[in-house]
This record gives structure tokens, sequence and C-alpha cells, in this order.
């Protein structure tokens, strides 16, 4: 084992890691704000793969990456309105119920429309050759990224933190009725907040698809990771879901390098050992979303 | 009281219309019976495109045998199981479907480990169980067993074939393994250093990945930096896929000969243009045998005017398991299954490919293997399917594994 080969797998649990913040965040927002824990999250990130492959083929990948979160954003906006706002601030087993079966009606439509087989997506050229990073020649698609995740993320955490939206977004997460009282929109917010969440798993739906292939099961792949990374960093923190998500992506590929054999197992091993110590997860409950 | 009569007189009936059955009145059955199979195959998980099309073709073969009068006069039904690709949800299934459906075969499966694990119950269970797509040698090797029948190539059989072109087009230098770790896999890829290593080439590294790993990243990495003269990749389904995609991304594609022991239409459909130059083999390609098989054009027009596409290898294994059971059901004129296994042992045939028959000791189908080559999408003339040319197609007696080497002892009962 080379010094070369811990570079190698610090940069790939990384990117893994990235990939598992952008859907955790919206996760952690969604329980935050809406006090919703959310199993059709890995449905809105296969709705989004399913969508961007139709539109690559179509007209191109750029427009695939706008496309795949719009019309997830749109779809969970009807999703909100229609059937979840009557789910608020229930007890967790209805709306785990509710949630799941949503993704279970996704997969089997996306099933009917796209056939139950493997799809791929193809890169343009130039995105599909290698760089030269830190003395290793990557995959020039991964860099690409994993920068824009950065940005994304980024982009999510100035809304929150600097927009008034984000002000009632923020005090929402403190008390729903006191910014009612005050004369915010909380359901708006709400639902913006929803669409917002749902649409980074679009996103990262068609961003991650060309990396790993797509089938109507996808989103369930990238689910439960995601929940042990929201665990991890405490469920409804923003930089918890951020510390959580390169903890996970980390952990994976470091014993994928060590110890393969227990490189599935090491995730849920970390979840158990930080609820034993910190049930509140790593940067949970005090500071959800203020940073 | 009347009904302790009727429960009675319902049992005498019973059992003098088994006493008929067993002393050769099939026909006694045939009036009011049907034939139940298991078919027993994934739906989900990474080799679910695999299964799927096994299910396409086992329902044309079905509907084919029901149109034609089922099975003696019986009509033949399905009872359909997803076997996720697990061994223990295999095992569950098939034994649901012989205990609460009445399967008197089972078939299907996508994958070595469940059909070792299938085949295990069928035996206790003394079941029929006509394998299809399993490629590691155990199923018919030390792991046979009198209820099993396997048609499908297994590995010893692919590197055999596979030998010339690899040291050939290949050549001895270093060779980089990633391996799917289970029995398929590690059989894959001992048989294949068992043919390549005498000839001087070296095993750099074997990196095992479980079943159903997404992300290949670390072992390509480690490909990457071990600058190999050869990636073989030893993987199948979706793993394969997701593995050659990556390799690409990586750069592997253009700086290492890569190559895939065993695959389908559908992996090379999901890898396009990265299966470009890539050799393989398998049992069955539908362009080859169409043109030089009149019942393979029958049947690959017949799937592809049925279904939109044409046939996969494992496809085409499960359609000719169906009919062989159905023929050695007809030679022995009743469904017991030790006298549908005498009737299929050592029996010769022609159905799709060329003359086959079924090995009487080991329940392994002989039949030949395809070497191919992978040719890019621009050559596949708009069917995404038609991935390949054929570079050699090996008679099956000749790269099995001999009686004097095999691990098989087939039970008496």
């Amino acid at each position: 084992m080379t010094a070369a080969s811990f570079v190698q797998a610090g940069l790939n649990g990384l990117i893994l890691g990235l990939i598992y913040v952008a859907i955790a965040i919206g996760l952690t927002i969604i329980f935050g704000m809406l006090r919703l824990v959310n199993f059709a999250h890995g449905a809105f990130y296969a709705i989004g793969a399913y969508v961007g492959l139709v539109v690559a083929q179509q007209y191109g990948f750029g427009y695939a990456l706008l496309a795949g979160p719009l019309v997830v954003a749109l779809f969970a906006v009807f999703l909100d309105r229609a059937v979840l706002r009557f789910f608020y601030g229930k007890e967790p087993t209805a709306q785990i119920l509710l949630t799941f079966g949503i993704a279970i009606i996704v997969e089997e439509t996306l099933r009917l429309r796209f056939g139950g087989t493997t799809q791929q997506y193809s890169l343009p050229q130039w995105l599909n050759g290698s760089l030269a990073v830190a003395g290793l020649q990557y995959p020039a698609y991964r860099i690409f990224l994993a920068l824009g995740i950065v940005a994304v993320v980024a982009l999510v955490w100035l809304f929150i933190s600097r927009t008034n939206y984000g002000l009632i977004v923020r005090a929402g997460v403190r008390d729903r009725t006191m910014v009612q009282l005050l004369g915010g929109n909380i359901h708006q917010a709400s639902t913006l907040i929803f669409a917002l969440g749902a649409a980074l798993a679009g996103l990262v739906g068609v961003a991650a698809s060309p990396i790993y292939s797509i089938d109507p099961q996808t989103g369930f792949n990238f689910l439960i990771p995601s929940f042990v990374v929201v665990v991890i960093g405490g469920l409804g923190s923003f930089w918890g879901a951020v510390a959580g998500g390169i903890i996970v992506g980390e952990l994976s590929a470091l014993t994928t390098l060590i110890y393969p054999g227990a490189a599935e197992v090491i995730i849920y091993v970390a979840m158990a050992i930080v609820l034993l110590v910190r049930p509140q997860g790593l940067l949970g409950e005090s500071e959800i979303i203020r940073g | 009281m009347n009904k302790q009569l009727s429960r009675g007189r319902f049992l005498a009936a019973s059992a003098a219309a088994g006493a008929l059955a067993v002393n050769g009145f099939p026909q006694v059955m045939a009036a009011t019976k049907e034939i139940v199979v298991g078919l027993d195959l994934p739906q989900s998980g990474p080799y679910s495109d695999q299964g799927q099309d096994q299910l396409r073709a086992y329902n044309l073969a079905i509907d084919e045998i029901n149109k034609g009068g089922g099975i003696m006069g019986m009509p033949v039904r399905a009872t359909v199981g997803d076997d996720q690709t697990k061994a223990d949800v295999a095992v569950d299934n098939a034994r649901r479907m012989i205990e609460r459906d009445g399967a008197v075969m089972i078939t299907g499966g996508s994958s070595t480990g469940t059909a070792v694990a299938v085949s295990g119950l069928c035996q206790q269970m003394k079941t029929i169980f006509m394998a299809t797509l399993t490629h590691g040698d155990e199923t018919t090797d030390g792991a046979c067993h009198k209820h099993t029948f396997r048609r499908y190539n297994n590995a010893h059989m692919s590197a055999r074939a596979m030998a010339t072109t690899l040291t050939k087009k290949y050549g001895t230098g270093n060779w980089f393994y990633i391996t799917a770790d289970y029995t398929w896999g590690h059989s894959v890829t001992d048989n294949i250093i068992s043919v390549i290593e005498p000839k001087g080439a070296k095993t750099v590294n074997n990196v095992l990945l479980k079943l159903g790993t997404t992300d290949f990243s670390q072992a390509l990495g480690q490909a990457q930096s071990a600058k190999p003269d050869v990636l073989c990749i030893t993987e199948f389904g979706k793993d394969m896929v997701n593995c050659l995609n990556q390799a690409a991304q990586f750069g592997l594609t253009k700086s290492t000969k890569i190559l895939v022991p065993l695959a389908d239409e559908y992996m090379a459909k999901g890898t396009g243009d990265n299966f470009d130059n890539v050799v393989c083999t398998a049992p069955f390609y539908y362009k080859y045998y169409a043109a030089k098989n009149a019942a393979a054009k029958k049947f690959v027009d017949a799937f592809t005017a049925k279904y939109g596409t044409p046939p996969s290898n494992g496809a085409e294994c499960a359609y000719t398991n169906m009919y062989q059971y159905k023929g050695a059901v007809e030679r022995a004129g009743s469904i017991n299954p030790d006298a549908v296994i005498a009737k299929l042992e050592g029996y010769h045939f022609t159905a799709t490919k060329g003359p086959e028959y079924w090995r009487d000791w080991d329940h392994q189908g002989i039949s030949s293997v395809l070497v191919m080559e992978g040719v890019p999408v621009a050559e596949r003339g708009g069917d995404t399917f038609a991935f390949a040319k054929v570079l050699e197609e090996h008679n099956g007696e000749t790269v099995a594994i001999p009686q004097a080497d095999s691990k098989c002892k087939i039970e008496s009962a």
C-alpha cells in the first residue's frame, strides 16, 4: 500500500462524500423546516436521473443539468401541496409510510415508462478524459462534479443564511407558530424548501449518472447512506450534513483500500458509535441551520 | 357425519387416482393436471437485466408450448419469483414454488451463487433444476447434483476457448484482475490465470469486490498506478457496465487492453463504445446463430417480434431449457424426476446452435463456445445489441472439464 494509493483513496472518498453531501443537505433541510422524514428523497434522485437521460439524449448534457432539477422541483411542489402538507408534524411512522409509498410508486412508474433495464449516460468527449491531480491521473468528470457540488452547496448556504427567505426558513426551524404570528408565510417557505431539497437530489441524479448507471431502483442505493450521513451529522443541521457526508465518503473509501470486506458495514458502525456517544449527531440539534 | 364420510370418500378416490398414476396411467393425470414450472430469476439487483430477459424467453417458450397443446396435453403454468441475485431469496422462492405452487421443475437465475444454493435445495426436494445463466464451474463441478442440469458454458470452457486469443492478442505481460467476490468471479479469474500464467503472464493484483459494487474508483485507481498490460474485468451485469465505463473515465480503456471473460448483449449496450475491441466469450449470439441455424432464426424473430429487442444469450438458454424439459418429459412419458433425468442424461440434440448434448456424469450441457470481439456503436448498424464479431467458435467438447479433472460426483438418488 503506497502513499499514492492513500491519496487516491482520499480523493475517491472526497468525491463520494460530496455526492452524499448534496443529497443529504436536501434531506436535512427538509427535516429541519418541515419536520418531515422524507423516504421519497431517493425517488427525486431517480426522477432527476431519468429526466436528465431523456434531455441529454435530445439536447445534450448541459440542458440535462438544468432540466433534471427543474422537473423534480415542480414534482415536489405538486407533491407537497397535494399530499405531504397534511402530514407535517404528524408522527414519523405515518410520514415514513407515506414517503416510502411515494418512492415505490415513482420506481414502478419509471419501470413502466423506461423499462427495468440499466441505462447509461454518455458524456461529452471533453469530459471523458482524465486530469493530473496530486500526481495521479484522475477522471476529469469526477473533478468537475466535485467542484460543481462545492459551488452548489455554497449557493444553498448563502440562500439560507443571507436572504430574507432564508431568514423565514431559519426562524421556521426554531418556531413555526411564531413565524406565522409575525406574518411570515411559513407554508410558502416550507414548499420552497421542499422543492429546493428535492431539486438538489434531482441535480445529483443527473450529475452522478455518468459515473453510476441508472435503473428504476437507483434512488434507493443513495437513500440509505444519505440517512446515515444525516444521522451522523445531526438531523436538521446543514454543516452536519456536510461533515457527515465527507466522513462517510472517506470512511468507505479508506476501508475499501485497507480492508475491503468491511467497506459496506463501516458506515453503520460509525453511525452506531455516533448514536451511542452523541445521540444528537456531531453537529446536531442545538445549531440547526445556523452555521 | 356427512362431512366425515365425504372426506373419507375423497381420500379413497385420491388414493385410487394416485395408484393409477403410479401404475403407469399418466393420461389419467393429463386430463386434469397442469405442469407448474418455477421461474426463479433476478428482476431486481445487479443482474436484473439478464433475469428480465430470461423471463421474456420463458414466457415466449411457454406460450408456444401451450399453443401447441402443452406438454403431454397438460398446459404449462409459470410461477415467478424475483431472486434479487441473492442466494437465500432464491432458495426461499424455489421452496415456495415447490411446496405451495406445486412446481415440478425450477429454472432460471443469473448467478452461480444463487444456482448452487437452489441446486442444493432442489436435490433435497427431488425437483429438477434447469439452471440458466450460471457460468461458474461449481454448478456442474464441485457442487453438482443429480437433479441439476446446466446448459450454459462454464468458466473452464470460456478460459480454454479464449486461450489462443489471450496469448495472441493480450500477451503474457502483467495482468490486473478486478473480480466479483463470490463463486462465479473466483471461478472465472482462477480459470483465466490457470490458462495464462503457464504461458508466462504475471498477475500483478486481483482486487475482489462484492456483488453490487457501484463505485469501482478504488480498484481502478490501483489498476492505473500498476500500469498493467491487461485489465481483466470479471464482473457481470450492471457491475460490469459500471466498472468498464468508469475504467474509461480513468483512461484505462486507452492505456490498457481490456478483457471481459463473460458478456451479454445488455452489458455491451450499457458500455457502448467502451466495449470496442474488448474480447469476451458467450454461449450464444443471436446475429451469429440466426444466420447459421433456421431454428435459431425462428426463435430470434419470434422474440424480436414479441418484445422489440433481440434475445440476449441468457434468454436463449432459458428458451432452450424450457424445450429441453418438455422433450425429456415427453420421452419419459412422465413428470417423475428420475424418469426425466434418465431421458436428459446423455441426450443429443440440435436446438438453436449446433449439435449438443447433456453429459451424463456431471449434467453439463456440451455446446459450442463463442469467442467474440466488441465493435464500436457506429459499426452496430443501429442495433445496440449487435455488439461484436465472432472470432472463433469452439466445440464445447474440446474445452470442457474432462471427467478425470472434475470434482463432480452425481448422487445415486
